[in-house]
Protein backbone atom coordinates (compact mmCIF):
# COMPACT_ATOMS: atom_id res chain seq x y z
CA UNK A 1 0.00 0.00 0.00
CA UNK A 2 1.59 3.17 -0.69
CA UNK A 3 2.47 5.76 1.90
CA UNK A 4 -0.19 8.72 0.62
CA UNK A 5 -3.19 6.09 0.74
CA UNK A 6 -1.97 4.94 4.51
CA UNK A 7 -1.66 8.45 5.35
CA UNK A 8 -5.45 8.78 4.25
CA UNK A 9 -6.27 5.92 5.65
CA UNK A 10 -5.22 6.64 9.25
CA UNK A 11 -6.26 10.58 9.09
CA UNK A 12 -9.81 9.60 8.22
CA UNK A 13 -9.96 6.84 10.84
CA UNK A 14 -9.11 8.98 13.31
CA UNK A 15 -11.25 12.00 12.68
CA UNK A 16 -14.03 9.38 11.96
CA UNK A 17 -13.33 8.00 15.38
CA UNK A 18 -13.33 11.76 17.13
CA UNK A 19 -16.35 12.37 15.56
CA UNK A 20 -18.20 9.73 16.83
CA UNK A 21 -16.67 9.83 20.44
CA UNK A 22 -17.67 13.15 20.51
CA UNK A 23 -21.38 12.73 19.81
CA UNK A 24 -20.84 10.29 22.08
CA UNK A 25 -19.73 12.35 24.94
CA UNK A 26 -22.61 14.95 24.08
CA UNK A 27 -25.54 12.46 23.82
CA UNK A 28 -24.49 11.49 27.47
CA UNK A 29 -22.47 14.56 29.22
CA UNK A 30 -20.62 12.52 31.21
CA UNK A 31 -16.51 13.89 31.99
CA UNK A 32 -15.36 10.19 31.53
CA UNK A 33 -16.19 9.81 27.60
CA UNK A 34 -14.33 13.04 27.35
CA UNK A 35 -13.75 12.43 23.24
CA UNK A 36 -9.96 12.94 23.62
CA UNK A 37 -9.27 10.42 25.68
CA UNK A 38 -12.21 7.54 24.83
CA UNK A 39 -10.87 8.77 20.83
CA UNK A 40 -7.22 7.57 21.74
CA UNK A 41 -8.22 4.44 23.86
CA UNK A 42 -10.31 3.43 20.50
CA UNK A 43 -6.99 4.23 18.10
CA UNK A 44 -5.16 2.67 20.16
CA UNK A 45 -6.86 -0.44 20.32
CA UNK A 46 -7.28 -0.80 17.11
CA UNK A 47 -4.18 -0.42 15.91
CA UNK A 48 -3.23 -3.44 18.36
CA UNK A 49 -5.73 -5.36 16.90
CA UNK A 50 -4.63 -5.02 13.48
CA UNK A 51 -0.88 -5.35 14.50
CA UNK A 52 -0.43 -1.82 13.14
CA UNK A 53 2.73 0.10 14.66
CA UNK A 54 2.43 3.08 15.82
CA UNK A 55 5.01 4.80 13.44
CA UNK A 56 3.02 3.48 10.40
CA UNK A 57 -0.07 5.30 11.91
CA UNK A 58 2.03 8.36 12.06
CA UNK A 59 2.13 8.32 8.57
CA UNK A 60 -1.14 9.73 8.34
CA UNK A 61 -1.02 10.71 12.29
CA UNK A 62 1.65 13.72 11.93
CA UNK A 63 -0.72 15.63 9.69
CA UNK A 64 -3.34 16.02 12.36
CA UNK A 65 -0.42 16.45 15.20
CA UNK A 66 0.98 19.23 12.50
CA UNK A 67 -1.80 21.12 12.92
CA UNK A 68 -1.48 21.23 17.06
CA UNK A 69 1.71 24.01 16.97
CA UNK A 70 -0.99 26.84 14.66
CA UNK A 71 -3.74 25.59 17.28
CA UNK A 72 -2.15 26.30 20.34
CA UNK A 73 -1.48 30.18 18.67
CA UNK A 74 -5.00 30.39 17.67
CA UNK A 75 -5.66 30.69 21.47
CA UNK A 76 -4.17 34.09 21.37
CA UNK A 77 -7.89 35.03 19.35
CA UNK A 78 -10.20 33.93 22.75
CA UNK A 79 -7.05 36.02 24.86
CA UNK A 80 -7.37 38.93 22.85
CA UNK A 81 -10.88 39.11 23.27
CA UNK A 82 -11.02 38.80 26.92
CA UNK A 83 -8.22 41.02 27.47
CA UNK A 84 -9.73 43.23 29.46
CA UNK A 85 -11.43 40.89 32.03
CA UNK A 86 -7.51 39.02 32.14
CA UNK A 87 -6.12 42.13 32.81
CA UNK A 88 -8.28 42.78 35.86
CA UNK A 89 -7.67 39.89 37.12
CA UNK A 90 -4.14 39.54 37.12
CA UNK A 91 -3.14 39.37 40.78
CA UNK A 92 -5.33 36.54 41.29
CA UNK A 93 -4.49 34.34 38.25
CA UNK A 94 -0.59 35.62 39.58
CA UNK A 95 -1.15 33.97 42.39
CA UNK A 96 -2.95 30.77 41.32
CA UNK A 97 -0.57 30.19 38.85
CA UNK A 98 2.09 30.98 41.35
CA UNK A 99 0.85 28.41 44.19
CA UNK A 100 -0.37 25.88 41.79
CA UNK A 101 3.15 25.17 40.36
CA UNK A 102 4.65 24.97 43.61
CA UNK A 103 1.91 22.64 44.87
CA UNK A 104 2.21 20.33 41.71
CA UNK A 105 5.67 20.18 41.96
CA UNK A 106 5.95 19.37 46.20
CA UNK A 107 3.36 17.14 46.19
CA UNK A 108 4.39 14.97 43.27
CA UNK A 109 8.22 15.23 44.77
CA UNK A 110 7.30 14.58 48.20
CA UNK A 111 3.97 11.62 47.56
CA UNK A 112 7.19 9.71 45.17
CA UNK A 113 9.96 10.50 48.10
CA UNK A 114 7.98 8.75 50.24
CA UNK A 115 7.24 5.96 48.26
CA UNK A 116 11.13 5.56 47.97
CA UNK A 117 11.29 6.37 44.00
CA UNK A 118 14.66 6.94 42.95
CA UNK A 119 16.07 10.68 41.94
CA UNK A 120 15.73 10.19 38.02
CA UNK A 121 11.79 8.79 38.08
CA UNK A 122 11.28 11.80 40.79
CA UNK A 123 12.85 14.75 38.06
CA UNK A 124 10.28 13.24 35.42
CA UNK A 125 7.37 13.46 37.65
CA UNK A 126 7.83 16.69 38.11
CA UNK A 127 6.76 19.08 35.13
CA UNK A 128 3.65 16.52 35.21
CA UNK A 129 1.10 19.71 35.26
CA UNK A 130 2.79 21.72 32.35
CA UNK A 131 1.92 21.14 28.41
CA UNK A 132 4.32 18.26 26.53
CA UNK A 133 6.89 19.91 24.84
CA UNK A 134 7.56 22.51 27.84
CA UNK A 135 7.69 19.16 29.85
CA UNK A 136 9.63 17.23 27.96
CA UNK A 137 12.41 19.95 28.22
CA UNK A 138 12.24 20.50 32.25
CA UNK A 139 12.47 16.83 32.69
CA UNK A 140 15.82 17.03 30.34
CA UNK A 141 17.00 19.92 32.25
CA UNK A 142 16.55 18.34 35.79
CA UNK A 143 17.61 14.91 34.46
CA UNK A 144 14.68 13.27 34.64
CA UNK A 145 13.62 10.64 31.42
CA UNK A 146 11.30 12.91 28.62
CA UNK A 147 9.39 10.07 27.71
CA UNK A 148 8.25 9.26 31.29
CA UNK A 149 7.23 13.14 31.34
CA UNK A 150 5.26 12.69 28.38
CA UNK A 151 2.87 10.07 30.59
CA UNK A 152 2.90 11.69 33.37
CA UNK A 153 1.67 14.71 31.37
CA UNK A 154 -1.22 13.00 29.55
CA UNK A 155 -2.33 11.22 32.81
CA UNK A 156 -2.26 14.72 34.56
CA UNK A 157 -4.45 16.31 31.60
CA UNK A 158 -6.92 13.03 31.29
CA UNK A 159 -7.37 13.41 35.18
CA UNK A 160 -8.04 17.01 35.35
CA UNK A 161 -10.88 16.86 32.75
CA UNK A 162 -12.32 13.53 33.69
CA UNK A 163 -12.06 14.17 37.57
CA UNK A 164 -11.75 17.85 37.59
CA UNK A 165 -15.76 18.36 36.94
CA UNK A 166 -16.66 16.29 40.10
CA UNK A 167 -13.70 18.32 42.31
CA UNK A 168 -14.88 21.79 41.08
CA UNK A 169 -18.19 20.78 41.97
CA UNK A 170 -17.55 19.59 45.70
CA UNK A 171 -14.83 22.21 46.46
CA UNK A 172 -17.21 24.83 44.83
CA UNK A 173 -15.08 26.15 42.70
CA UNK A 174 -17.77 27.78 39.74
CA UNK A 175 -16.54 30.90 38.98
CA UNK A 176 -15.41 30.98 34.95
CA UNK A 177 -11.77 32.36 36.71
CA UNK A 178 -11.19 29.57 39.39
CA UNK A 179 -12.50 26.98 36.89
CA UNK A 180 -10.56 28.30 34.30
CA UNK A 181 -7.37 28.61 36.77
CA UNK A 182 -8.01 24.94 37.68
CA UNK A 183 -7.88 23.24 33.93
CA UNK A 184 -4.90 25.24 32.74
CA UNK A 185 -2.57 25.00 35.68
CA UNK A 186 -3.65 21.44 36.72
CA UNK A 187 -4.26 19.97 33.57
CA UNK A 188 -2.33 22.12 30.55
CA UNK A 189 -3.87 22.55 27.20
CA UNK A 190 -5.67 19.12 27.62
CA UNK A 191 -7.56 20.67 30.32
CA UNK A 192 -8.13 23.75 28.26
CA UNK A 193 -9.31 21.99 25.65
CA UNK A 194 -11.99 20.96 28.10
CA UNK A 195 -12.57 24.63 29.71
CA UNK A 196 -13.79 25.64 25.80
CA UNK A 197 -16.85 23.93 26.63
CA UNK A 198 -17.39 26.70 29.48
CA UNK A 199 -17.10 29.70 27.60
CA UNK A 200 -14.67 32.57 26.25
CA UNK A 201 -13.71 33.74 29.54
CA UNK A 202 -12.91 30.37 31.11
CA UNK A 203 -10.93 29.30 27.91
CA UNK A 204 -8.59 32.41 27.80
CA UNK A 205 -8.32 31.85 32.01
CA UNK A 206 -7.16 28.55 31.08
CA UNK A 207 -4.82 29.36 28.75
CA UNK A 208 -3.52 32.02 30.41
CA UNK A 209 -2.76 29.60 33.36
CA UNK A 210 -1.37 27.23 31.21
CA UNK A 211 1.00 29.06 29.18
CA UNK A 212 2.20 31.23 32.95
CA UNK A 213 2.36 27.69 34.44
CA UNK A 214 4.77 26.51 31.74
CA UNK A 215 7.21 28.92 32.59
CA UNK A 216 6.68 29.14 36.12
CA UNK A 217 7.37 25.17 36.15
CA UNK A 218 10.38 25.67 34.24
CA UNK A 219 12.00 28.18 36.94
CA UNK A 220 10.42 26.89 39.95
CA UNK A 221 11.06 23.13 38.74
CA UNK A 222 15.15 23.71 38.22
CA UNK A 223 14.99 25.74 41.59
CA UNK A 224 13.63 22.89 43.67
CA UNK A 225 15.77 20.70 42.18
CA UNK A 226 19.05 23.00 42.53
CA UNK A 227 17.81 23.67 45.91
CA UNK A 228 16.69 20.39 47.66
CA UNK A 229 18.45 17.77 45.31
CA UNK A 230 21.61 19.10 44.40
CA UNK B 1 -15.64 30.07 0.32
CA UNK B 2 -15.55 29.33 4.22
CA UNK B 3 -13.29 26.75 3.78
CA UNK B 4 -10.82 28.71 2.08
CA UNK B 5 -10.97 31.56 4.46
CA UNK B 6 -10.02 28.86 7.05
CA UNK B 7 -7.02 27.60 5.39
CA UNK B 8 -5.74 30.59 4.90
CA UNK B 9 -6.07 31.76 8.41
CA UNK B 10 -4.37 28.10 9.05
CA UNK B 11 -1.25 29.18 7.27
CA UNK B 12 -1.42 32.68 8.91
CA UNK B 13 -1.40 30.98 11.98
CA UNK B 14 1.00 28.64 10.76
CA UNK B 15 3.44 31.83 10.04
CA UNK B 16 3.50 32.56 13.87
CA UNK B 17 3.80 29.21 15.08
CA UNK B 18 7.13 28.86 12.44
CA UNK B 19 8.58 32.42 13.23
CA UNK B 20 7.98 31.00 17.49
CA UNK B 21 10.10 28.13 16.71
CA UNK B 22 12.69 29.33 14.81
CA UNK B 23 13.06 32.26 17.91
CA UNK B 24 12.92 29.14 20.61
CA UNK B 25 15.90 27.18 18.31
CA UNK B 26 17.82 30.87 17.96
CA UNK B 27 17.75 31.89 21.58
CA UNK B 28 17.45 28.74 23.04
CA UNK B 29 14.39 29.10 25.15
CA UNK B 30 12.76 26.74 27.01
CA UNK B 31 9.77 27.26 26.49
CA UNK B 32 7.81 25.28 22.97
CA UNK B 33 7.48 27.38 20.08
CA UNK B 34 3.95 27.35 19.85
CA UNK B 35 3.81 29.15 23.14
CA UNK B 36 6.05 31.84 22.04
CA UNK B 37 4.31 32.00 18.76
CA UNK B 38 0.85 32.80 21.00
CA UNK B 39 2.49 35.57 22.88
CA UNK B 40 3.41 37.17 19.09
CA UNK B 41 -0.17 36.78 18.03
CA UNK B 42 -1.40 38.24 21.19
CA UNK B 43 1.20 41.37 21.31
CA UNK B 44 0.39 41.89 17.22
CA UNK B 45 -3.26 41.92 18.13
CA UNK B 46 -2.63 44.08 20.83
CA UNK B 47 -0.81 46.57 18.48
CA UNK B 48 -3.65 46.38 15.96
CA UNK B 49 -1.32 45.78 13.71
CA UNK B 50 -4.26 43.94 11.91
CA UNK B 51 -8.08 43.41 12.49
CA UNK B 52 -8.98 40.09 14.59
CA UNK B 53 -10.97 39.24 11.82
CA UNK B 54 -7.97 38.02 9.64
CA UNK B 55 -7.67 34.77 12.04
CA UNK B 56 -11.09 34.79 13.81
CA UNK B 57 -12.54 32.16 11.47
CA UNK B 58 -9.13 29.44 11.51
CA UNK B 59 -8.78 29.86 15.31
CA UNK B 60 -12.36 29.33 15.95
CA UNK B 61 -11.94 25.92 13.29
CA UNK B 62 -8.46 24.86 14.57
CA UNK B 63 -9.92 25.76 18.71
CA UNK B 64 -13.37 23.85 17.98
CA UNK B 65 -11.47 20.56 17.05
CA UNK B 66 -8.24 21.28 19.33
CA UNK B 67 -9.51 17.52 21.37
CA UNK B 68 -8.69 15.71 17.76
CA UNK B 69 -5.27 17.64 17.53
CA UNK B 70 -4.07 15.76 20.42
CA UNK B 71 -5.31 12.27 19.47
CA UNK B 72 -2.10 11.42 17.23
CA UNK B 73 0.04 12.25 20.33
CA UNK B 74 -1.73 11.15 23.20
CA UNK B 75 -1.51 7.35 21.00
CA UNK B 76 1.91 7.55 21.06
CA UNK B 77 1.18 5.99 25.08
CA UNK B 78 1.07 2.38 23.27
CA UNK B 79 4.58 2.77 22.89
CA UNK B 80 5.13 2.45 26.83
CA UNK B 81 2.76 -0.41 27.76
CA UNK B 82 5.08 -1.83 29.75
CA UNK B 83 5.62 1.14 32.03
CA UNK B 84 1.89 0.90 33.82
CA UNK B 85 3.20 -2.72 34.90
CA UNK B 86 5.10 -3.37 38.32
CA UNK B 87 6.14 -0.43 41.05
CA UNK B 88 5.75 2.71 38.22
CA UNK B 89 2.16 2.39 38.68
CA UNK B 90 2.28 4.33 41.59
CA UNK B 91 3.74 7.11 40.18
CA UNK B 92 0.29 7.52 38.08
CA UNK B 93 -1.56 7.23 40.53
CA UNK B 94 0.12 9.98 42.73
CA UNK B 95 0.33 12.56 39.34
CA UNK B 96 -3.62 11.83 39.40
CA UNK B 97 -3.52 13.02 43.32
CA UNK B 98 -1.33 15.96 42.81
CA UNK B 99 -3.15 16.77 39.50
CA UNK B 100 -6.21 17.62 41.68
CA UNK B 101 -4.60 19.00 44.46
CA UNK B 102 -3.38 21.56 41.87
CA UNK B 103 -6.81 22.13 40.84
CA UNK B 104 -8.10 22.82 44.15
CA UNK B 105 -5.02 24.77 45.32
CA UNK B 106 -5.18 27.01 41.88
CA UNK B 107 -8.68 27.85 41.36
CA UNK B 108 -8.94 28.22 45.31
CA UNK B 109 -6.11 30.82 45.23
CA UNK B 110 -7.25 32.95 42.42
CA UNK B 111 -11.07 32.60 43.78
CA UNK B 112 -9.96 34.05 47.32
CA UNK B 113 -7.75 36.79 45.45
CA UNK B 114 -10.32 37.64 43.72
CA UNK B 115 -12.58 38.03 46.34
CA UNK B 116 -10.31 39.91 48.62
CA UNK B 117 -9.93 42.90 45.69
CA UNK B 118 -13.45 42.86 45.75
CA UNK B 119 -13.93 43.32 48.90
CA UNK B 120 -11.12 46.17 49.63
CA UNK B 121 -12.55 47.85 46.60
CA UNK B 122 -15.97 47.95 48.04
CA UNK B 123 -14.70 49.05 51.42
CA UNK B 124 -12.70 52.46 49.67
CA UNK B 125 -16.07 53.03 48.53
CA UNK B 126 -17.45 52.62 51.68
CA UNK B 127 -15.44 54.98 53.04
CA UNK B 128 -15.80 57.14 50.26
CA UNK B 129 -19.37 57.75 50.82
CA UNK B 130 -18.76 57.83 54.71
CA UNK B 131 -16.49 61.05 54.18
CA UNK B 132 -18.82 62.47 51.32
CA UNK B 133 -21.52 61.65 54.17
CA UNK B 134 -19.57 63.85 56.57
CA UNK B 135 -19.37 66.31 54.60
Amino acid sequence: MSTVLIGIVFISLTVFIYLFMTRLYHRFYIPFLIPALTSTVAVVFLLIIMEVSYDTYMIGGQWIDALLGPAIVALAYPLYNQRHLLLKNLYPILGGVVVGSLTGIFSGLLLAQSLGFNEKLLFSLLPKSVTTPVAMQIADGVGGLPALSVLFVMTAGFTGVVVGPYILYWFRLDSPLAKGMAFGSASHAIGTAKAIEYGDYTTSVSSVAMTLSAIACSVFGSLVVLVFYA
Amino acid sequence: MKVITIVLQIGFLYVFYITGSLLQRLFHLPIPGSIIGLFLLFIVLLLKVFPATWIETGSAFLLDYLSLLFVPATTGVMNYFDLFAGHTIWLFIITMISTLIVMIFSGHTSRLLARYREKRREGTECQQSLSESSL
